[in-house]
């Protein structure tokens, strides 16, 4: 969208030069943050790795002396720590990690919640992961993994709901009504916080129970769920992660005594005496990398706790891979304030997800986010838009969803109902009204037109079918219009 | 050296006879059941001869005997060929399972080797058995299943001329060479293409009948002879054993000179070649040198005087009638001789002089169509179009031009029973055209002017050029739409036979270039158009926001090819009103294809999708092999065997692999796209006629192991990037399906089964071809796989799976 809406004088409009800015800025910020808790050490680290905050350097002017009361957008830096993260749900009642203003940066470390598939390489080092992902016989650094109730047998939490989420972001002056457009500024992997594997970024893929292949296998046993551990470079320079081990799930007894058959909890340690890796797999294949956050969006309306698995009209779990750098997202604000919160990273996935999970892998993004008032969308391309709305550089990608708002179509039991329900043909008839809705809307197109051109020109494809309520995005040509004035 | 083999059953000792007997007929493809007859009798001859093109001409005198197709040996390359069977003594008959036909001494009659027949010869007997080489599309002029009609009347005219020579053949069988014979078939096709289409002549004075029978032999050689710059009167008089001054006066009597029908028909090749988008990279020079024209710069002249403009301009824009021109005969020095057959007022008015004329005008108009039909006929490029530019190596293969028209296509079925257009062998590269069948919701921009579409849409109150469109009963009986009840719409083109092709094989269909079929109407000369029409059957039909709830919508586009990149844009759109057809059945909605619309009873919008410019994606909706069930099998589900696939995908440069499941494959094509998005949501996309250029790749099922090939059961496409797996609600919905399945696939698919099936042929691929574990199969495909939403409209929903090739940087394709 080239339009700009926003507040009038502001100037986030992002160059070339002053992205660099914010690469180093947010390189700055992790060096310092790395070096405090090494520092610190241990559980002193911990006050290190609070929110920080500074002003936009190049906002203000590369040589103009920062002023931290001068007015301008500013750049807060968000760790991923026990207090800065929600397990497994969103919350509009939320304590917000922080509140910003309209044209404000954040940078935010996510973690995905398969590290401890192998603790050794994607927990091990890493202060931010360790404290979070910390589960002894006494406690648990997260103790709530889900929506579900916390006595539940499984765990608390019950792992309705299962992905990391860092935030909530509360957006000063936003809303129900409002839209709130996201922009992925940057997305850079983690490094491994173990020094045996330096300068490497891994990721864990799991063909779990809920995935499309589950029980519809060849080879025996039919019913197994494997995990796949995969090496992405991070230094950034090789654009392929390449598969490193895999093994076959075996019944794992948390750190309380619960023993999980399967992966039905979030954040279980493996117990790496207990499985056996096979090596050498998917040899001399490169899967070249798309990293994207999976689970990305505001807090809904509907219910005070809600799981993060669905998706929903406020985003969530979309689990489009071309949610990455240099995408913009356009959220309809649900409660005041938006609530924004991102997590489920992933170093790469196909259309549709297919076996449950992507190469799930710990990225960290910068975002900037910018508040569009509803009295100023009338005649925009974020009219009437009630569903989030993904803008790249060439495309609009609208989400289509077996239940657009499945919380308020299917009742009180909606966080239940939603997975047995869905199917793509559902969420096919979803994306096409949605499509149909923004061709008439914004581009002022009669019904027939629009059911033309989106049959002649817009591709339909399979975003997920593993996260209860399916996806159908539909691909529309930036393009094919004359760019606005 | 002529490879002649002389058989006399006096020469052979008695036991050794039928052997003998049976290995010269089993070159033709036959069987006698003569065991006793032929070792008792010591009269019996045969001489046999093949050409350098491998057909095989023999001349057999025996006693009464029953032939008959070896059918079991069906390795044999039969299909693709035709017996021809001259009866010069003797009489006899051919039975079938349907019907006997009586031949009578003299009769001349085309046999279908593939088919299953019996010659009875019931008296001592004298044949001429001719078994041509590629010359199917023979039989597919008669179009018919009926051996009745592929007998040729040789009591006069052409016919007789036909039989004429080939008596005079089997006189002079010893003494013609092989490499001279390749000239005889071309001369025995194109006469059977008259014979076949030859309407009785209906010449009052039996005076004329020599002079008419003339004047076609005359005409005949005269085309045959056209590439020959220095032809002129004396020659052919000299060749048809008549005087100069004969021919003369039979060229006056039909209003004409030599001179004048010489060029007329020179520069009426000429039209077609330039009006033929197929041969846009060969200059006028070259195509004028190829018609006897040996100097640019006299053509150019003397096509100005015919055409009354240059054949440059006249290629940029073929006038309006080149129709007309084509079916009636030459740009005519005398117009009014046109108008004569058209207007009966203007008959009644003429003199007798004229009277007199008529019938010798009809030969020069009759002979102009017949040409035509054998210009619209598939043949071997000649070699000025061997060198079409291509992208592979061509060092060893064959080019064929096959056009489209009502004798070239099937429309809305696939069968293994459907004779073939044209044979190929493996890596030969066919030109086909295809028609969308879209094409009548606007006449005027996507027929008018087109020989060949207009051939296929052809439908007036008496007659429908191509009468069966789908695979439902010919009388219409379950809804009353039409022959076929429009049960699938697609015109494809084909199908061609590819030699040694057996079921196990896979046969690779490269896409090596699409070209655009362009308007050849005055008002819109060489632009091109397609239409999209949102139907009943497609997703949004019960989903509408706007009144009327339930309406059919037809959105006609420009395809603009010359600008960078090629577009699309929208010209204006109708609503579908109930549209009466010819033979006068109303059709309420898009129920039945090909219904000319008449656009006096529509309202068309214009100034409609102004903003948006339409990137194009040329492809083919259809590419189909035969399937294995017999039957006919409705156009619309995609299967095993290809068909509907409707992916936009299989664009220029991309290979499509399909499992052989007939003898000979059968390949057909069909339902061009200028543009499609994944899902074609609304019914059908840009549809949009084109010329695709195919090089088939036979592979033979021994080859095949340990690649994917080995065992395919279903499309696999690759483009340049990317491997796509095409996965369907029913991966072969007949066998899932049972007796009903044409009618259940429309109503038990659904994306899940499609999906699943997607995922399993991904799954399948990655272990088979890349040795891929199960788990790591599973693994890659959900983290590099993607998987898109290929149409929702066709019955067999399709869900494809998109594996990027650059995942395997060392892999290399055996």
């Amino acid at each position: 969208m080239t339009e700009h809406i926003c507040t009038p004088g502001c100037t986030h409009g992002i160059t070339e030069e002053n992205k660099k800015d914010v690469v180093e800025e947010f390189d700055t910020a992790r060096r310092s943050f790395i070096r405090n808790a090494f520092v610190g050490g241990g559980a002193a680290s911990l006050g290190a790795m609070g929110v920080t905050m500074s002003p936009m350097s190049f906002a203000a002017g590369a040589n103009t002396p920062i002023n931290a009361d001068a007015p301008g957008q500013m750049h807060y830096y968000i760790p991923a720590t026990p207090e800065t993260i929600l397990w497994g749900y969103f919350s509009k009642s939320a304590k917000p990690t922080v509140e910003i203003e309209s044209g404000d940066f954040v940078t935010m470390e996510t973690l995905t919640h398969h590290a401890n598939d192998d603790a050794e390489r994607m927990v091990k080092g890493d202060p931010g992961a360790e404290s979070i992902f910390h589960w002894d016989a006494q406690r648990k650094g997260v103790d709530r993994r889900g929506a579900g109730p916390m006595d539940a047998k499984i765990g608390a939490g019950g792992g309705a709901g299962v992905h990391i989420c860092t935030g909530p972001v509360r957006i000063k002056g936003a809303q129900p009504g409002d839209i709130l457009e996201v922009r992925i500024v940057d997305v850079t992997p983690r490094p491994s916080g173990n020094p045996d594997y330096k300068g490497k970024t891994f990721g864990s893929n799991a063909a779990a129970w809920w995935g499309f292949h589950y029980g519809d296998m060849l080879t025996e046993p039919k019913k197994r769920e494997v995990v796949t551990i995969y090496e992405v470079d991070a230094t950034g320079e090789r654009n392929w992660a390449k598969a490193v081990y895999n093994y076959r799930w075996t019944p794992q007894t948390d750190p309380f005594g619960v023993v999980h058959p399967t992966i039905d909890y979030p954040g279980v340690p493996v117990d790496h005496s207990t499985i056996t890796k096979k090596e050498n797999i998917l040899r001399d294949i490169r899967i070249p990398i798309r990293p994207h956050f999976g689970t990305i969006g505001l807090a809904p309306a509907e219910a005070e706790m809600v799981n993060s698995i669905p998706p929903n009209y406020t985003g969530g779990n979309i689990d489009n891979w071309r949610i990455g750098k240099g995408a913009k997202i356009y959220f309809p604000v649900a409660v005041d304030g938006g609530m924004f919160s991102v997590g489920d990273p992933h170093a790469s996935q196909g259309d549709s997800e297919l076996c449950g999970t992507a190469i799930e892998c710990s990225l960290t993004g910068t975002f900037q986010f910018i508040l569009h008032k509803k009295a100023d969308l009338p005649g925009t391309s974020l009219a009437e838009l009630n569903y989030p709305l993904l803008e790249t550089q060439d495309d609009w990608v609208l989400h289509g969803f077996s239940y657009a708002n499945y919380l308020a179509e299917l009742g009180p039991n909606a966080q239940d109902d939603i997975y047995s329900k869905s199917s793509v043909d559902k969420a096919l008839r979803d994306a096409y009204r949605k499509m149909r809705h923004f061709l008439m809307t914004t581009q002022h197109l009669d019904e027939d037109e629009a059911i033309s051109l989106m049959t002649v020109a817009v591709d339909f494809g399979i975003t997920q079918v593993v996260d209860g309520n399916w996806g159908v995005h539909a691909i529309l040509k930036k393009s094919m219009f004359p760019a606005r004035s | 050296m002529t490879d002649l083999k002389r058989f006399s059953a006096s020469a052979i000792p008695a036991e050794l006879r039928q052997p003998a007997w049976n290995e010269i007929l089993s070159r033709l493809g036959l069987a006698s059941d003569a065991a006793s007859s032929i070792r008792n009798d010591d009269s019996g001859h045969m001489a046999l001869s093949v050409s350098a093109r491998d057909s095989v001409f023999v001349q057999l005198t025996a006693t009464p005997q029953i032939l008959s197709p070896i059918v079991a040996k069906a390795t044999q390359p039969l299909q693709g060929t035709v017996l021809v069977l001259a009866l010069l003594d003797g009489t006899a008959q051919v039975l079938d399972a349907d019907q006997t036909v009586k031949l009578a001494s003299g009769d001349i009659m085309l046999l279908d080797p593939s088919q299953s027949w019996r010659l009875a010869l019931q008296t001592r007997f004298r044949i001429m058995l001719i078994k041509l080489e590629s010359s199917s599309f023979l039989l597919r002029l008669v179009r018919t299943g009926r051996q009745e009609a592929n007998r040729i009347s040789t009591q006069q005219g052409i016919g007789a001329l036909c039989l004429n020579m080939l008596q005079s053949l089997t006189e002079q069988l010893p003494h013609v060479d092989n490499n001279e014979l390749p000239a005889l078939e071309v001369t025995l096709a194109e006469l059977l293409v008259a014979c076949l289409s030859h309407k009785q002549s209906v010449a009052n004075e039996e005076a004329t009948d020599v002079q008419l029978a003339h004047l076609r032999r005359v005409c005949r050689t005269v085309d045959s002879r056209l590439d020959d710059p220095d032809l002129n009167i004396e020659q052919i008089a000299a060749q048809e054993g008549l005087s100069a001054r004969y021919l003369q006066k039979l060229f006056k009597n039909s209003g004409t000179t030599f001179s004048e029908y010489l060029k007329s028909r020179r520069i009426q090749h000429c039209c077609i070649d330039l009006a033929n988008p197929a041969l846009a990279q060969f200059s006028i020079a070259q195509l004028c040198y190829r018609w006897g024209f040996n100097d640019a710069a006299n053509f150019s002249r003397t096509f100005s005087q015919f055409m009354g403009m240059s054949p440059k301009s006249y290629r940029a824009s073929p006038p309006q009638d080149l129709h007309e021109q084509l079916r009636r005969g030459c740009p005519q020095t005398k117009p009014s001789a046109r108008s004569l057959a058209t207007d009966p007022q203007s008959f009644l008015q003429d003199d007798d002089i004229q009277k007199r004329r008529r019938p010798f005008q009809e030969v020069l108009d009759d002979h102009a169509k017949y040409a035509l039909s054998l210009r619209l006929a598939p043949k071997r490029v000649s070699d000025i179009e061997n060198t079409a530019p291509t992208q592979t190596d061509t060092q060893s293969s064959r080019q064929y031009y096959l056009p489209v028209s009502d004798k070239t296509v099937h429309w809305g079925y696939f069968s293994n029973a459907i004779k073939p257009v044209l044979t190929v062998r493996s890596g030969d590269i066919v030109t086909i055209e295809t028609l969308s069948q879209h094409a009548s919701d606007d006449c005027e921009r996507m027929i008018d002017g087109d020989a060949g579409a207009q051939s296929v849409f052809h439908w007036t109150g008496q007659t429908k050029n191509v009468d069966r469109r789908g695979a439902g009963p010919m009388d219409a009986t379950i809804f009353g739409r039409g022959a076929g009840e429009g049960f699938g719409v697609h015109i494809c083109t084909g199908p061609v036979y590819v030699t040694d092709a057996e079921p196990g094989d896979v046969l690779e269909i490269r896409i090596l270039d699409i070209q655009p079929r362009l308007s050849c109407s005055p008002e819109h000369q060489g632009k091109h158009f397609g239409s999209n029409a949102a139907t009943w059957w497609g997703f949004q039909y019960d989903d509408l926001l706007t009144e009327p709830k339930k309406r059919e919508v037809v959105t006609v586009y420009e395809v603009h090819q010359h600008t960078h990149p090629p577009h699309a844009k929208a010209i204006y759109n109708f609503r579908w009103t109930p549209q009466t057809d010819p033979y006068g059945i109303v059709h309420p909605t898009i129920d039945y294809p090909g219904i000319p619309v008449d656009h006096s009873s529509i309202d068309k919008q214009f100034g409609i999708l102004d903003k948006a410019t339409i990137p194009v994606r040329p492809h083919f909706g259809v590419m189909a092999v035969a399937p294995r069930e017999s039957g006919m099998v409705d156009s619309i589900p995609p299967s095993y065997f290809g068909g509907n696939m409707d992916n936009w995908r299989a664009g220029k440069g991309t290979k499509l692999f399909l499992p052989v499941a007939t003898p000979g494959a059968l390949f057909s094509v069909g339902d061009p796209h200028a543009s499609q998005g994944d899902s074609e949501l609304c019914g059908t996309a840009i549809e949009c006629s084109l010329t695709g250029v195919f090089q088939l790749v036979l592979h033979k099922q021994r080859d095949l192991k340990g690649s994917f090939m080995d065992g395919l059961s279903h499309p696999f496409l690759e483009t340049p990037d990317e491997w796509v797996l095409q996965g369907m609600s029913f991966s072969d919905y007949q066998a899932e399906l049972g007796p009903n399945a044409q009618t259940q696939v429309y109503k038990n698919s659904s994306m899940e089964a499609a999906m699943r099936d997607a995922f399993r042929k991904a799954r399948h691929y990655l272990m088979k071809e890349h040795e891929l574990s199960e788990d790591e199969a599973i693994s890659l495909i959900s983290v590099a796989v993607d998987f898109g939403i290929t149409q929702v409209v066709d019955g067999n929903l399709g869900v494809h799976a998109i594996i990027r090739k650059a995942i395997f940087p060392d892999y290399q394709a055996d």
